[in-house]
């Protein structure tokens, strides 16, 4: 497992991760977060623990299945697997918090978007429903 | 484990579980397309025609134009391995990932149900004002969790409602 990263190298790999995604309109990425205990290098100051940060991507590389041999899928996997990490103090976690979902957002592009034409036409057919009651 | 239906009903209960595990409790996030095995299609497809036959019987809304690419999902999930629960939330609408992902941020400081400042009240403030106003309903503590329950529930409903009004 790959070191874990500072906030932003993390940061930037995750753009990174998020936009090939979105562009690919294919695959996920996964993001987990959990409390860091009794690992050394965590720091916790007043009962709160360090949070762990991960992110990988799915199976947004794996190459067409039934091609490609299956060797050579299995190293392809391994060598292309994203894997990134970091590690945020208690302290940290709110202004960690803040880009870590100004990345996300951004990142995020595959997601509906809000529909203000459809509302538009809704809200005009809405209106004549009205006039016709 | 359940899917729930609004992102404050998760994560009151989410806040509710990382107080109860804090140490062993962990937040998933996902953020996936979907796939095109066939079976995935072609559930989509029956789900398209079934939502399009909809909306011919009901005749007042046209079909909205589907976007021709396909639409990522962000899936959140809270889970606990000991106790083996774990809260879903689905959702498909980018204007609600900044907030979530704050939330999460929220959570993972370790801030409770109260903490989490979501805009409608909180249960147990909740069940404070319902103490002042029914005092008879507040007798055992099962009644206070159903009228909890009711309280999300009705929450829950006032944002459909809101949701609807602003289209």
């Amino acid at each position: 497992m790959a070191p874990h990263l500072g906030h932003d190298e993390f940061f930037k790999s995750l753009a990174d991760l998020l936009s090939k995604t979105s562009e690919q309109v294919h695959g996920s990425v996964n993001l987990t977060q959990k409390p860091l205990i009794d690992v050394p290098g965590a720091t916790t100051t007043n009962s709160q623990p360090s949070i762990l940060i991960r992110a990988t991507d799915g199976n947004t590389n794996t190459p067409n299945l039934g091609r490609t041999c299956k060797e050579t899928q299995i190293k392809s996997k391994k060598s292309q697997k994203v894997k990134l990490s970091t590690i945020v103090n208690p302290d940290d976690i709110e202004a960690f918090y803040v880009r870590y979902a100004e990345v996300c957002k951004a990142g995020m592009t595959g997601l509906k978007k809000r529909d203000r034409r459809g509302r538009k036409a809704k809200t005009k057919g809405g209106a004549t429903k009205v006039t016709k009651a | 484990m359940p899917y729930l239906p609004t992102s404050q009903a998760y994560l009151e209960q989410s806040a509710q579980l990382l107080q109860a595990y804090p140490d062993t409790t962990r937040i998933v996030t996902k953020y996936n397309f979907p796939t095109n095995r066939r079976g995935n299609v072609r559930r989509a497809q029956k789900s398209k025609a079934r939502k399009e036959a909809q909306a011919t019987d009901a005749s007042s809304t046209t079909t909205s134009a589907q976007p021709p690419t396909s639409i990522a999902t962000l899936t959140l999930k809270t889970f606990n391995p000991i106790t083996g629960i774990c809260l879903h939330y689905r959702t498909n609408k980018a204007q609600e990932v900044g907030r979530l992902i704050t939330s999460l941020g929220k959570l993972a400081a370790g801030a409770d149900v109260a903490g989490l400042g979501l805009s409608a009240p909180v249960p147990a403030a909740g069940a404070d004002v319902e103490m002042v106003d029914a005092p008879v309903e507040e007798v055992a503590a099962p009644v206070a969790g159903k009228a909890q329950g009711q309280a999300q529930g009705q929450s829950a409903k006032g944002k459909k409602k809101g949701g609807k009004g602003k289209r």
